[in-house]
């Protein structure tokens, strides 16, 4: 069985889980509003930044502090429980499949319907900036280059976390207290991001790309500069301890 | 020749032993009926089986193969029906046993067939958690014969269903070796069952093995015994409960 | 009768361990940041727990709004997923007395997470402010002050828990609720007496502004007319099933 089928698979078992509309649901909710609130972006409190850049910040400060992590929590929990749900975990371990392997595509699973989210997501803000753009007479988009690097960077930074949850989750048995577990470690991130040890904190890896990102468009707000050490080598080793946890405990409840 | 054999098992849960020491004999090509009580060990001793869950003691082999270290080749042997309903809700029954094909690796038109071997074929397209329990029963039958696998693990496979399903099951139970040259272990709690569709019986209470034979030597120890071979349920129940009385004195 | 039977029913289904872990990360937020920034706020003018609330309340209440979601999806969910709550429709006992049944523990445990984390907050305050002066009053009026401006965003998350059988829906719903509502403007006094909204509220901002009487007034009102809402509404629902 190669992995790529298993993913095949695994997407397979998805359908009709409207997983798709939680994914979409926060992405309106945060982009509709700042069209409405468009005007807000002339007022930048003092702050020496650019309304279109204050724009993109502001709409994608809300999907990474908050939606980005609450979506992946939600669907973490809710792939391993269509699993739990009618024993269909029960049917799976007693086929020939390699576990971990199972996990891994599962897994990988996740990671497709987060970047379909962050497709989402650029397509939302190129329409509501363009939406801005008509209705204020001013030119409210930016480069695609330079919101593409920053999505796609936003995506990476969340795969450290994504794995945290998908360990969260396999290990709770209980849907509801992993969901809570997840969503109680999002609130934190805003006061990690503050602080030296924001690098071992791996739900608020987005929310600090993005700041920096911040910083650089408006002077002095944060910090212009990625701190690759020690960063890269902590994510690396929480995404690799957190894949290995779950690979181990994955399905162990239904094998005691 | 044995194709499954189990030596000493046993699995304790806390202070729970759910099974304790079994030594089975399957043969080949043949269909073995497990029989006991509930909560008799059955489920427990065909999950060990599938790797589900671990043997606290004891060993076991599979057409020669051994858990852990063949675990996959072992499940590539057997289809299972274990612990029902066990489906995805949220899928149709053909989408159901299209991700079971997948994995086996079969081809497209096995689905259909075993649709049409259990009678699922004009429901194919209803989403599963919409199915009646007889429905389900049917689907997660459905699974384990798909591919024609040379071993079949049944739990109590006639669970929910209505008379004549029930009679459709054992009357396809009972053909299937001679049909895929294939073996059946099923379990049941009605020795009437067992009687019309085994070749062999293993009785089970509390976790202990009480018989083991072809159903001709359990009508002979019936006979034996002055029970009479018509209706073999009166020595099955008058098994159980002399071992229960063994045990309360124990206690 | 009621209380007990909805207690039982909660048994090792994470409720009571869901509520200890929420209070004891919010209690972890005042300490966090006193430990690792204290100097940015011991000199700061003003009253101690002010400081101390002002600082740290946002997260803390967002927090607990999402423990009672959590909880309130939890109740509900054991009553959905094996169909007990159609068992529990032809015993004779009114629906309505399991909804405040589950309203009365929902209260219970959240101020049962208020006392825990305003006690850890006045702990912070006697610790690293040598001026902070404690009074038993204060003390108890701002845990009275909290627990029923959050009241209304409880009983509104029941509700909705109730009448969504799919966990999953009254968990989304929730969760989007709790975000749109965090970024609404602090100084829009309407907006702000909404439930999901009402908890982000602090009594020494509140009674700086004068307004106190105006957000215990209206969240007392809102809690009820939401119960009253509820066994409208259950009635209508009985009557169309």
């Amino acid at each position: 069985m190669n992995f790529l089928s298993l993913i095949n698979i695994e997407l397979n078992k998805i359908r009709r889980s409207k997983i798709l509309l939680i994914l979409l649901a926060p992405v309106l909710i945060m982009w509709f509003p700042s069209i409405i609130n468009g005007e807000m972006n002339f007022d930048v409190r003092g702050i020496p930044i650019t309304p279109e850049n204050n724009f993109f910040i502001q709409g994608f400060m809300g999907m990474v502090w908050f939606m980005i992590p609450a979506s992946l929590v939600i669907c973490t929990v809710l792939l391993s429980q269509t699993e739990r749900s009618n024993h269909g975990m029960v049917k799976m371990l007693s086929l020939p499949v390699n576990i971990p392997k199972l996990c891994l595509a599962k897994f990988s699973v996740l990671l497709i319907l987060s970047f379909v989210q962050m497709i989402i997501t650029f397509t939302a803000y190129y329409l509501s900036a363009f939406a801005v753009t008509q209705i204020y007479d001013y030119n409210f988009i930016l480069e695609p280059l330079y919101v593409l690097k920053n999505t796609v960077s936003i995506y990476a930074g969340a795969i450290p976390m994504a794995t945290v949850f998908w360990m969260i989750s396999t290990l709770i048995k209980n849907p509801v207290f992993s969901v809570a577990i997840g969503l109680a470690s999002i609130v934190p991130s805003v006061l990690i991001i503050n602080t030296k040890v924001w690098f071992a904190y791996p739900m608020s890896y987005p929310f600090y790309l993005l700041m920096v990102e911040y910083g650089k468009a408006a002077n002095g707000i944060y910090s212009t500069q990625i701190d690759w050490i020690p960063w890269l080598p902590v994510a690396i080793v929480i995404t690799i301890i957190a894949l290995a946890v779950s690979s181990i405990g994955f399905g162990a409840t239904e094998r005691r | 020749m044995n194709i499954i054999e189990t030596q000493n098992l046993t699995k304790i849960y806390g202070d729970f032993t759910a099974v304790s020491n079994l030594n089975l004999h399957i043969r080949k090509e043949s269909v073995y009926g497990f029989l006991g009580p509930n909560g008799a060990g059955k489920s427990t001793t065909m999950k060990m089986m599938l790797g589900l869950t671990k043997p606290t003691q004891g060993t076991f082999q599979i057409d020669g193969k051994t858990y852990p270290a063949d675990r996959v080749q072992i499940l590539k042997e057997i289809g299972s029906f274990i612990e029902s309903p066990a489906f995805y809700g949220n899928l149709t029954g053909e989408e159901n046993l299209e991700i079971i094909r997948k994995i086996l690796g079969l081809p497209k038109d096995s689905v259909n067939q075993v649709l049409e071997t259990v009678d699922l074929a004009p429901f194919k397209k209803r989403l599963a958690k919409k199915y009646s329990l007889g429905m389900k029963q049917r689907l997660g039958l459905a699974g384990a014969l798909l591919g024609k696998p040379p071993i079949l693990i049944l739990d109590e496979p006639t669970n929910g269903l209505d008379p004549v399903g029930i009679h459709e099951i054992r009357t396809l139970i009972k053909s299937l070796p001679e049909q895929y040259n294939c073996t059946v272990l099923v379990s049941s709690h009605l020795l009437s069952e067992v009687e019309l569709m085994a070749d062999d019986v293993g009785i089970l209470n509390h976790g202990h093995l009480l018989f083991e034979g072809s159903m001709a030597q359990l009508r002979q120890k019936a006979e034996e015994e002055g029970f009479s071979t018509d209706n073999l349920e009166d020595i099955f129940l008058s098994m159980i409960d002399e071992d229960n009385r063994k045990r309360g004195a124990v206690k | 009768m009621t209380l007990s039977l909805e207690t039982q029913k909660l048994k090792r289904s994470g409720y009571i361990p869901t509520f200890l872990f929420g209070s004891l990360i919010a209690s972890a937020f005042p300490i966090a940041n006193m430990l690792v920034r204290s100097e940015n706020f011991v000199n700061l003018p003003g009253d101690p727990f002010a400081i101390l609330t002002n600082t740290n309340w946002q997260m803390i209440a967002m927090l607990n709004t999402l423990i009672v979601i959590c909880g309130a999806c939890m109740m509900y969910h054991a009553e959905y997923a094996d169909n007990a709550s159609q068992k529990m429709d032809v015993l004779p006992i009114k629906g309505s007395s399991i909804f405040f049944g589950k309203l009365a523990i929902s209260a219970t445990a959240l101020t049962a997470m208020i006392i825990i984390e305003t006690v850890v907050m006045t702990w912070c305050a006697c610790h690293w402010f040598p001026s902070f002066q404690f009074s038993g009053t204060e003390f108890l009026k701002s845990i009275g002050f909290q627990v029923i401006v959050t009241l209304p965003t409880v009983i509104v998350m029941l509700i909705i828990a109730s009448t969504c059988k799919n966990m999953w829906v009254s968990l989304g719903i929730g969760v989007i609720l709790v975000f749109t509502f965090s970024i609404i403007p602090q100084d829009n006094t309407i907006l702000n007496l909404f439930p999901f909204s009402s908890p982000y509220q602090t009594l020494c901002t509140v009674s700086g502004n004068g307004k106190t009487g105006i957000f215990l007034s209206v969240c007392l009102i809102e809690t009820v007319i939401f119960a009253l809402t509820q066994i409208i509404f259950q009635k209508i629902r009985r009557r169309s099933e």
